[in-house]
């Protein structure tokens, strides 16, 4: 009775997604204010028309691939004056050992970005996967670690394999710092007897419920266990320096594991932990659960089960390249659909940088827009569990939020906010204000 | 049909819009003291505290053997040792300031309760908390929404978060606010707020239209109330901070009688993999601050109000070798008021020697968390309808309130 109660719900919501809406197409002239809605932080002025003389198809097939896109002098120009964004983390350890001043350029530089970037498909994306591989800046060595995290392990895989990218984020310093498997050391024989020294699996139970499988994603609390002593001896060189990965053969438990019914030898080293990459990287699981986060974030809050998977179809015959999982999105008739046509409601970060791009406003300094977005309750680079924000808009949706966003939208119409210049319009402040901006 | 009583209210907010209706004009309609509605104000602590150092079983000569370097020591072992409740469990020492409340017998403490799905996701134990049905994802909203009767109309303010975000648990078919700061909680802009306030209540968009019609109607009503600083009452002691803060907000919102029935508030940070112990202590301290002021802030308001708190599940008996503890089971929580039955700890304990852990490795759970909070529903808010807020369980009460 029981049971039944539960199947109808699970098949209920299964079919939920599925409706009319996402059958039914936007008119033509909707389609590119879709493209712009959702693979860039919002329409600036002259966007559209641009987008209509490039064609849309060229246009989305620019911003699938960053590199044959010029970047934004304007943009480059600010970013110079950002040091540490360059610099190595032993660097930031050294010439900003409070830290505050890096993490201070990394949250301008993102503003930055998302406002002026004409790689915008890019950023959106670079946004998305940090938050799927959170870190939290505020945690201890985390304050060097994170301006390289961004921009050496995540930017660089936002349109690869993702393979290639788990892996980025498993060696990365940042990670291995921030779900304390740099200190996860294993069990070994001592005396004769197997001592229990130091196994840390914070690392190995996020890897397998929020990098890859999901939490229904079919694993055990002793496959957890298993993942935490193959990742054993993954650490870090002098962390409190902004030091290096490196992998410990004496904090390694050579032991014999079993993940996911798979056998791992024993005697093995550093390959234990990158068996489990692979292995968990192409479980169709894991194309799903990746596939349905996108769908959630680029088409809606509950996306239709047959869309995400054709995604994760093509996630597994393509061996997790993101891009071509993106194409099937693009190509499907439900991303252009009624359904998923402004009906997300906009992030903190994706109100303000559309709210600045809309008014053509010139960021001078970004930490009054910081300062906002935290206010809004999404505070850059400093959620502190590793879940990351929610990818359903519903999550914004409440009083404190709309009071915050009004009031944003006031004071910048009337040129209020510091380091932010735009051309003084009080009608913008009621239009940015107003629940249609509020939806993308 | 317009009661009298909905129209005077209409005309009050009319003129509460332009900043001129006086509290006790509020007050008068919200609730008088005389009729005042009980309160239940909730904390939540993500990220999973460590119960057992929190409550220590001191009697338990297994927890000494489970955590060599970060036990918590017997009572009268000096400044970091426990401080003994009933001989056999004793408070965390930086939780001082809760112990004469346990003497006084206005704390309760429930201990080996939880949730009884398995998981040991956050994410998914928070969810669960929060929505009231463990291991069903599919319920779309929170216990403590479910919790609020249906009622003709009422204050705009009944149940508040303070907070960034709206919680899962106030999420659902009843009106719930998130507000961050009291004292920021306007619209800075006199003149485009009407203008403002007509766009959402004509939006055609339902959520952002009934979002927007509660957030103008608690602005309204809270404009009076920042005519006024606070001023907690003498010797409450609220910590710095912003679960400080919290608390001292809603001791605010519950002494204006604007209607308050629910409260919510959370403090994050207890996920204690590696050194735990100085950590762990100086969020209890807060925490135990907290409490304290709040009810030497309420006084005799406390009569009317039980706080309770919880956290997503426990932690792993042994310590983890990282001088911290991995993700457990059952957890402890704590329940505070005027009409609670305090002065002991509640539940069943399932014991710690190896075969009694729950998959030989968590403290086993006894007592179901919904047990706990259906009390408090139906005794404390008088919803007698737990079916509704905890649907498909049926909760054995332990005699808190």
């Amino acid at each position: 009775m029981c049971y039944r109660a539960l199947a109808v719900l699970v098949c209920v919501s299964a079919f939920a997604g599925n409706g009319v809406p996402f059958q039914k197409e936007i008119p033509k002239d909707e389609r590119i204010k879709q493209a712009l809605n959702r693979f860039t932080f919002g329409p600036r002025p002259g966007d559209a028309e641009h987008v209509q003389s490039m064609g849309l198809k060229k246009w989305i097939d620019w911003q699938l691939h960053p590199s044959r896109i010029a970047e934004n002098p304007v943009l480059e120009a600010k970013l110079n004056g950002l040091g540490s964004l360059s610099m190595s983390s032993r660097e930031i350890a050294q010439n900003y050992p409070a830290g505050r001043m890096a993490a201070r350029e990394l949250a301008a530089a993102k503003l930055l970005r998302a406002i002026y970037s004409n790689r915008q498909l890019e950023e959106v994306l670079t946004d998305f996967w940090f938050n799927h591989f959170n870190v939290y800046l505020e945690k201890g060595a985390d304050r060097y670690l994170v301006t390289a995290y961004e921009r050496d392990a995540i930017r660089p895989h936002v349109l690869g394999k993702f393979r290639d990218l788990l892996e980025a984020t498993a060696k990365s310093p940042a990670m291995l710092f921030y779900l304390d498997n740099w200190q996860s050391v294993g069990d070994a024989m001592e005396r004769g007897r197997p001592a229990r020294r130091g196994l840390n699996e914070n690392y190995g139970r996020e890897l397998l419920e929020l990098h890859t499988l999901g939490v229904d994603g079919g694993y055990t609390q002793k496959d957890v266990t298993e993942v935490a002593r193959c990742f054993t001896g993954w650490t870090i060189r002098q962390p409190r320096l902004g030091g290096e990965f490196v992998f410990n053969g004496r904090a390694h438990d050579r032991g014999e594991k079993r993940v996911l019914g798979v056998k791992i030898l024993a005697g093995g080293g550093i390959e234990d932990g990158e068996k489990v990459l692979d292995l968990v990287a192409r479980q169709p699981a894991t194309a799903h659960f990746i596939s349905r986060k996108l769908a959630m974030r680029f088409v809606a809050d509950d996306p239709p089960a047959v869309l995400v998977g054709r995604m994760a179809q093509t996630f597994l015959k393509s061996d997790g390249d993101l891009r071509a999982v993106l194409k099937t999105m693009i190509d499907s008739k439900e991303f252009w659909s009624v359904g998923a046509y402004r009906t997300k409601m906009k992030s903190p970060l994706e109100f303000v940088a559309s709210a600045v791009r809309s008014m053509n406003g010139d960021v001078d300094e970004a930490l009054a827009l910081n300062n906002q977005v935290a206010q809004m309750g999404e505070p850059l680079f400093r959620k502190q569990e590793p879940t990351g924000y929610s990818n359903s808009g519903t999550e914004w949706m409440n009083s404190a939020g709309l009071v915050a966003r009004m009031n944003f939208a006031l004071s910048l119409a009337n040129n209020h906010v510091p380091g932010v210049k735009v051309a003084t319009d009080a009608g913008a402040g009621i239009t940015l204000g107003a629940p249609e901006f509020q939806r993308h | 049909m317009t009661t009298r009583r909905v129209f005077l209210r209409n005309s009050a907010l009319a003129m509460v819009g332009v900043g001129s209706a006086p509290l006790w004009l509020q007050r008068a309609l919200y609730g008088a003291p005389g009729t005042r509605k009980k309160i239940l104000v909730a904390i939540f602590q993500r990220g999973a505290a460590d119960g057992l150092n929190i409550v220590v079983p001191h009697g338990e000569k297994a927890y000494y053997d489970l955590r060599p370097t970060i036990a918590i020591p017997r009572p009268g072992g000096g400044e970091q040792a426990a401080l003994d409740l009933d001989g056999f469990f004793g408070l965390h020492p930086a939780l001082a300031r809760l112990e004469p409340l346990f003497s006084q017998r206005h704390l309760a403490i429930v201990d080996a309760v939880g949730s009884p799905d398995p998981t040991r996701s956050h994410f998914d134990a928070q969810d669960y908390m929060e929505s009231g049905t463990p291991g069903l994802k599919a319920t779309t909203d929170g216990w403590m929404n479910r919790a609020l009767s249906k009622a003709e109309k009422e204050s705009p303010l009944r149940a508040i978060s303070l907070g960034t975000v709206l919680p899962r648990t106030l999420r659902g078919a009843q009106p719930a606010v998130a507000v961050q700061s009291l004292e920021d909680f306007r619209i800075s802009n006199a003149q485009a707020a009407p203008e403002l306030e007509q766009l959402y209540l004509s939006a055609s968009d339902p959520a952002l239209q009934s979002t927007g019609r509660e957030t103008f109607q608690a602005l309204a009503m809270l404009q009076a109330l920042q005519k006024q600083a606070y001023q907690p009452a003498a010797g409450a002691d609220y910590p710095r901070g912003r679960f400080g803060d919290s608390l001292r907000q809603i001791a605010q919102l519950i002494k204006a009688d604007v209607g308050m029935e629910l409260a919510f508030a959370d403090v994050a940070g207890w996920d204690h993999h590696v050194n735990e112990s100085a950590r762990l202590a100086n969020l209890l301290r807060d925490y135990g601050q907290g409490l304290a002021a709040f009810w030497t802030d309420l006084g005799d308001r406390m009569e009317d109000i039980i706080l309770v708190t919880m956290s997503e599940f426990g932690r792993t008996a042994h310590e983890n070798g990282n001088r911290g503890t991995d993700h457990g089971h059952a957890n402890c929580m704590f329940v505070m008021g005027g009409a609670v039955r305090g002065g002991k700890v509640y539940g069943r304990w399932p014991g710690l020697q190896r075969e009694q852990l729950y998959e030989n490795r968590d403290l086993a759970l006894a007592t179901d968390f919904r047990d706990v909070l259906a009390e408090l529903v139906a005794r404390h808010l008088g919803n007698r309808r737990t079916e509704t807020v905890f649907p498909g369980f049926a909760p054995k009460f332990l005699g808190l309130v």
